[in-house]
């Protein structure tokens, strides 16, 4: 009862109020606004970077009787076949943004008896015919599970399960781009190059 | 305003103050956004598209599949499988364009002419010369080019049915053969290794006797076929399970990479696009032996292979 008869608080208690409303809204006001201030918008997306493409395997390995430990196999193939899935989704997503470059580039990638049918396939392996209107692709997520044979001490043919996930900017805005493959892998004297594919884009099922 | 309703006013602007600094400095404390599709209007850049491709081979390919019976210390057969005497006997023949083929199945007592050899049962020539003679057998006796041969042996047989997990055969009769061991009834069944094995060389019981026996051997083939089908279907990586087998139980002149493609091929033949064709033949003797002498039917169905006919 003491309090109610004390009249010290009472302007301490109106100028906390005061303050408190001074403060929150200014607070308030610089979160709402401080995404806006920084943020570029939607048009000027463009200009943010484009991380860098990276495929995250996961590599197992099948050995001959009396050839290498399949452990040590599968970490020694592992960086090969990586490459090789990073030099396909760079061709086929990241660096065909614009439509300027030929398909020839991922075709090489193909082993020569599937190139034809992989031609005709595009779009169920890359950006395909909507590559002309992308400006850009900012690659977000590519993992790869692999399996590799090995013959005597070296890979021979590796079956891959490849996901990759981005967003394709155009003109009218952004969207995503996936791709879901299984690709059977070939090791040839050039490298790796892909014998057979079941290949899926566009938006997942 | 009483002085109980000033405090209470004074608390809630407190909370009011405490809620806001919190929320303010949360959001001045966040990394600026980056700028994502989640900031952007979302746009379908690419409709759903699906494809698939297996290697697209030169137009006919044709294997020799060899059953040895020698090399297969388990049966009790010593010697080089490759200096056996060629107890089955398979022409496979692919239209890799139409996707769809023939499996030939010889009688092994095909009496036929061996180049340097005169005439002969056909598993004589691979003890003679080796596989490759008995390719040059064949290529003669058929007018077919042979690309490659595939060999393997008893052991690698049952080896090769149990590390892929059986094979699923539609087993034609109802077997009860002590001789080989078979004792199946008939229906669709996935055999173990020893039953694929006891399949393929059930002989003595079968009505057909070589006959039966050579169209058995092209079941097990197309039932392989199958099943290898199956697993890939539901696991892609099992062509390198297949293959890692092959490798290690088969011996053949087909080259990896060619291997890998035909494998791969192999994916997408329907085994009902495969027939089974047993050479026609008829029971006779030579030199005290008893032969099967191919019937004039057989070199009719040569000239269709060749042809590319392959129904």
């Amino acid at each position: 009862m003491a309090a109610r008869s004390n009249p010290g608080p009472r302007p301490a208690g109106a100028v906390g109020v005061a303050t408190a409303a001074l403060l929150a809204a200014v607070l308030l006001a610089a979160g709402c606004t401080s995404g806006d201030r920084r943020e570029p918008a939607a048009a000027t997306t463009t200009a943010a970077p484009v991380a860098p493409l990276r495929v995250q395997l996961v590599a197992t390995a099948r050995v001959p009787r009396g050839g290498p430990d399949a452990r040590s196999a599968a970490r020694r193939a592992a960086p090969g076949v990586e490459r090789f899935l990073d030099r396909y989704l760079a061709a086929a997503f990241v660096d065909a943004a614009g439509g300027e470059t030929s398909w020839d580039g991922l075709l090489g990638l193909f082993d020569t008896p599937v190139r034809v049918a992989a031609r005709r396939q595009l779009d169920a392996l890359s950006l395909g015919a909507a590559a002309p209107k992308v400006r850009v692709v900012r690659p977000q997520r590519a993992t790869a599970r692999a399996v590799i044979l090995y013959g005597g001490r070296r890979p021979a043919a590796a079956t891959v399960r490849l996901a990759f996930d981005a967003t394709a900017d155009t003109a009218q805005g952004s969207g995503p781009v996936h791709l879901r493959s299984v690709l059977q892998l070939l090791a040839t004297g050039e490298g790796w190059r892909i014998a057979a594919f079941d290949s899926r884009t566009g938006p997942p099922r | 305003m009483t002085p109980t309703r000033r405090r209470g006013l004074a608390w809630i602007a407190a909370l009011g103050l405490a809620a806001a600094l919190a929320a303010g400095l949360v959001v001045a404390a966040s990394p600026p956004r980056p700028a994502t599709a989640q900031s952007t209007p979302t746009v379908t850049v690419q409709r759903a598209h699906a494809g698939e491709a297996t290697p697209a081979l030169k137009k006919r390919i044709v294997v020799l599949t060899i059953g040895s019976d020698a090399g297969a210390p388990r049966f009790g057969r010593g010697g080089s499988v490759e200096r056996g005497r060629a107890d089955a006997l398979q022409l496979v023949v692919l239209d890799t364009a139409r996707r769809r083929g023939a499996v030939l199945s010889f009688p092994r007592d095909s009496y036929v002419p061996i180049p340097g050899h005169g005439t002969n049962k056909v598993n004589a020539a691979m003890a003679f010369g080796g596989p490759r003679l008995l390719v040059a057998t064949f290529e003669r006796l058929t007018g077919l080019r042979i690309d490659y041969y595939a060999l393997t042996s008893f052991d690698g047989l049952t080896d090769i049915v149990n590390k892929v997990g059986g094979v699923r055969v539609n087993v034609d009769m109802n077997l009860r053969d002590t001789y080989a061991g078979a004792f199946l009834d008939r229906g669709r069944r996935t055999l173990a290794g020893h039953q694929a094995l006891a399949y393929a060389r059930a002989r003595k019981t079968l009505p057909g006797g070589d006959i039966d026996r050579s169209r058995h051997q092209g079941q097990l083939l197309v039932g392989g076929l199958g099943t290898f089908q199956r697993q890939v279907a539901k696991d892609p990586a099992r062509v390198l399970t297949w293959l890692g087998v092959m490798r290690e139980e088969v011996r053949s002149d087909l080259p990896f990479p060619e291997l890998f493609r035909l494998a791969l091929l192999a994916t997408a033949v329907p085994p009902r696009a495969i027939n089974v064709i047993p050479v026609p033949g008829a029971g006779g003797s030579a030199g005290g032996a008893s032969v099967v002498r191919l019937q004039p039917r057989a070199y009719a169905l040569f000239a269709r292979i060749r042809a590319g006919r392959l129904s």
